[in-house]
């Protein structure tokens, strides 16, 4: 490695990325840590080591300085997306299915999110009900594994209101029920058939049964999908993400659970004349997070402009925006129609954080993606001026590690 | 117009004379300070929310009961949704007495609502709507409390409803501080509140009277049956084949039957039948019921009418018929319960204004005009409606021991110029009038309870008309110029 770096300190043009590398900016907006002025970002073996302002960087370290004007951010997070899958969204409930298992590499298809800053996306499995579980994946790679990051970083939940999809829920939550009552039956035969091994084993050796001693550890029975999800979701490994429509959408859906505790966040399309606002307190002191798209809605059936994202995130509720929608477009547009909402509101801060931390949480990465902070990956965004105003280019894309798009000038 | 009046002062000694009384609320608020000072050291957590009793106190009001009395500047409390007391000198807790006790460690809330200057009414009760409450037949899991037409229901004074065979209220989600449930488990007064009989045609009536002279036979069978088991244990229930079980509920008084009918010659069909067979039909549109109200009326025949209706005798019949302003008053006179609906039973932003659910005052002015008196009329969109619909013992009418459900409006109900402004449905307020965006611009409450700021007609105060003239003499008019 230190020949490595020799090497790399020899030139100032960066050919391929060094494993070891100090990026000096004008600006680093950290998501975790605030905001740091001058910052230097130490980049090793695609982890972020350090991240300080006007820290001394180690003789023979690569530098690369890109200015005073210069701002870098995480890399952008898009936990719901369907790019690059199947557009005929199916009609099926089934919690079994994972996306990742119709993902297909194709390496073109993805490095286009990676030119507009996306480091990281969570592609949900098309259906209805309970269609399965969403994959995390970085947009690179020519196989599944390489591209994998994560699986079932989330149950995705289509929930209206009507009697059909809340009797769904609680159907779910009575099948892991039976389920949980299945296991222990069998557990006790099994005992019991352990017990008449040692049993066995006790006998003279003329009088045992060879079948009867061999009892091999337990294997509970095969969960049905329904039951297994629903038994995921209430031990915790698995969190809903639930998808209403309206606040009566809501309001059935925290019916349809009753008293039941489990991890779950909604999706909420911002639609135009959204009536979300009416149960924004129930939605805040719940803290659950909220994934919309960086839209203005109407006041229902009035002319009256509402920035519903802002209005949530102030009730207590965590911010997740999304891309208005799959459209190369509208990928395109995205962080200037987040831009949009912090000109009429909403938080900057929280603005930024809706397209970083908090997606990251959500798929349960938050300890690896989504902030410049010292053991996460290193997926860094360098602008050359502020990315909240219009005309700022995106100059480089850096993925674990590796500038994977533009140039760090 | 939620916020508590508390009395700021300290309890003293004296006012422990309270606690010999046995108040409803008592208990946790108490506790702490009957205990020794060292014992209360530890910090109480707050009373949870649905823990509560519930407490609405609608004071100095002009209470029409809807039962035929008017209760001068009188008050009502409401206690978890159901009516407890409705006169003077209603002793409140949280505004008379326990107003000490801190609001964290109170087992209750007092909410108040002042309808100084106002008129309470029960909530109005539309016999038959649609789009109110959503769509779909299962209300429970399907109603969207947040919906505009909801909101305009309520706008209207219509707190329970029919829809489809339910009787649903109007429950509005309101977002409360603290929070509390909303309650799905309210929505629904009865699923099913009548059985439709159809009797116009020649082939329906000899189907349904046939189906009947079974149905008669076999439930005086059965009632026979009821007698005789008792001393015989083993005989056998009565054949049921033949029967219907719809005309059966109508027979045995479960279920009302419900007829559609306008025509003279089917009204007194429906009449003979209902004699025939001992049942109390209600009769929908009626329209020339007024020709044969004595006969409707020794049948017990209950009408849904809409005054505002027209339609010409047909010519070539002899007898009177046609529509007739005054249906509502003459089958009234007759011993006929009328209720009221008017012609379009959904919400209608477009078309004419006045003719949909929204306007049930309005439709029930003209059976005022056709004679009806206003207490009748009260009663046919509130009493009747509700009676109809099996639900009488909750709704209709302000009773100690129904449903908190009311309406608070800035004069006589039946007055076109007023308004709602406030409903309230099991002690809660879901709608005021200044909230929303609908009506609030139109004579916005402050205007109607303050007296006018400036008394004198223009010109009956001298000096200060010269003192405004002077400069306006200075300044001409800019539209001289043009």
């Amino acid at each position: 490695m230190i020949l490595n770096t020799l090497l790399m300190a020899a030139s100032p043009l960066l050919a391929t990325t060094p494993d070891v590398l100090a990026i000096q900016v004008g600006r680093a907006e950290t998501v975790s840590d605030g905001t740091i002025p001058n910052a230097v970002i130490l980049v090793e073996d695609g982890k972020i080591t350090v991240v300080g302002e006007d820290l001394p960087i180690e003789r023979g370290i690569p530098v690369v300085d890109l200015g005073p004007d210069s701002v870098a951010w995480p890399g952008l997070v898009n936990c719901y997306s369907r790019h690059g899958l199947d557009s005929r969204a199916g009609n099926d409930s089934r919690p079994g299915v994972r996306a990742s298992a119709e993902l297909y590499p194709s390496p073109k298809t993805y490095h286009e999110l990676l030119e507009l800053g996306v480091t990281t996306v969570g592609l949900y499995p098309a259906g209805n009900g309970i269609p399965g579980r969403a994959a995390a994946v970085r947009p690179t790679g020519e196989t599944v594994e390489e591209m994998l990051v994560a699986d079932d970083v989330y149950l995705k939940v289509l929930l209206r209101a009507n009697s059909a999809s809340k009797k769904m829920i609680r159907d779910g939550f009575e099948e892991a029920d039976k389920y949980k009552e299945e296991v222990a039956k069998a557990r006790e035969k099994w005992e019991k058939e352990k017990e008449k091994a040692e049993k066995e084993k006790k006998k003279k050796e003329e009088d045992r049964d060879p079948e009867k001693m061999n009892v091999g550890p337990f294997v509970p029975p095969e969960p049905k999908p329904e039951a297994l999800a629903f038994q995921q979701l209430r031990d915790g490994e698995l969190k809903a993400l639930v998808s209403v429509t309206s606040a009566a959408d809501y309001l059935h859906w925290t019916d349809s659970f009753g008293e039941e505790e489990f991890g779950w966040d909604l999706r909420i399309p911002a639609s135009r004349n959204l009536d979300i606002f009416h149960v924004k307190r129930d939605i805040g002191s719940r803290g659950v997070r909220v994934v919309m798209e960086p839209t203005m809605s109407l006041h229902p059936n009035t002319r009256r402009l509402r920035n519903l994202p802002a209005e949530l995130a102030e009730s207590g509720a965590k911010l997740v925006l999304v891309p208005r929608s799959d459209g190369m477009a509208d990928q395109r547009d995205w962080r200037h129609d987040t831009a949009g909402l912090v000109w009429a509101g909403l938080d900057r801060g929280t603005a930024l954080r809706a397209m970083t931390l908090e997606p990251a949480e959500l798929m349960g990465l938050g300890e690896r993606l989504g902030s410049l902070s010292a053991g996460k990956d290193a997926n860094i965004l360098f602008f050359d001026g502020d990315p909240f105003e219009p005309g700022t280019e995106l100059e480089a894309v850096m993925l674990e590690g590796e500038v994977v798009h533009g140039e760090m000038r | 117009m939620k916020t508590l009046n508390l009395n700021k002062k300290r309890l003293v000694a004296g006012t422990l004379a309270l606690f010999t009384l046995s108040l409803p609320a008592t208990a946790a608020g108490w506790a702490p300070l009957l205990a020794d000072d060292d014992e209360e050291e530890e910090e109480k957590e707050p009373v949870p929310e649905e823990e509560r009793t519930q407490y609405l106190f609608v004071h100095d009001a002009d209470i029409h009961t809807g039962t035929g009395e008017v209760l001068r500047g009188a008050s009502l409390l409401a206690k978890d949704g159901k009516v407890v007391e409705i006169g003077y000198d209603i002793e409140v807790p949280g505004v008379h007495y326990f107003q000490d006790v801190p609001e964290e460690e109170r087992d209750f809330r007092t909410r108040t609502l002042d309808a100084r200057g106002m008129r309470v009414y029960p909530g109005i009760v539309a016999i038959s709507s649609s789009g109110l409450t959503g769509t779909g037949g299962d209300f429970r899991d399907s109603i969207d409390p947040f919906s505009q037409n909801m909101v305009l229901g309520l706008a209207a004074g219509i707190t329970t409803t029919g829809q489809g065979r339910a009787a649903v209220k109007l429950k509005r989600y309101v977002e409360l501080e603290p929070p509390l449930p909303y309650d799905f488990d309210g929505i629904v007064l009865s699923e099913s509140t009548y059985t439709s009989v159809s009797y116009t045609s020649s082939a329906s009536r000899r189907s349904t009277r046939e189906k009947m002279v079974r149905t008669a036979e076999y439930l005086r069978e059965y009632r026979r049956w009821q007698e005789d088991v008792k001393r015989d244990k083993e005989l056998k229930e009565p054949d049921k084949r033949g029967v219907d079980s719809n005309l059966l509920s109508i027979l045995d008084g479960s279920t009302f039957g419900r007829f559609r009918a306008d025509d003279r010659d089917d009204l007194l069909a429906i009449a003979r039948l209902a004699q025939e067979f001992n049942f109390r039909p209600i009769i929908e549109g009626c329209r020339e019921g007024w020709t044969v109200a004595d006969e409707l009326g020794r049948a017990g025949a209950m009408a849904v009418v809409t005054p505002r209706e027209r339609r010409d005798k047909d010519e070539r019949l002899v007898a009177e018929g046609g529509s007739s302003i005054e249906n509502a008053a003459i089958l009234s006179r007759a011993g006929v319960q009328v209720a009221v609906v008017p012609q379009s039973q959904g919400i209608s932003l477009d078309g004419i204004v006045g003719r949909d659910i929204m306007h049930l005052p309005v439709e029930v002015g003209f059976a005022i005009r056709g004679g009806l008196s206003d207490e009748l009329a009260l009663a046919s969109i509130t009493t009747v409606p509700a009676r109809m619909m099996g639900v009488g013992h909750r709704v209709g009418t302000l009773e100690v021991g129904k449903d908190a459900d009311l309406i608070v409006t800035d004069g006589d109900l039946l007055h076109y110029q007023t308004f709602v402004q406030y409903t309230v449905i099991d002690g809660q307020v879901v709608y005021d009038k200044q909230e929303e965006l609908f009506f609030s611009h139109i004579r916005p409450r402050d205007e109607v309870e303050l007296p006018p700021e400036n008394p004198l007609d223009s010109g009956e105060n001298p000096e200060e008309e010269s003192a405004e003239e002077e400069p306006a003499v200075e300044e001409p008019p800019a539209s001289a110029d043009e």
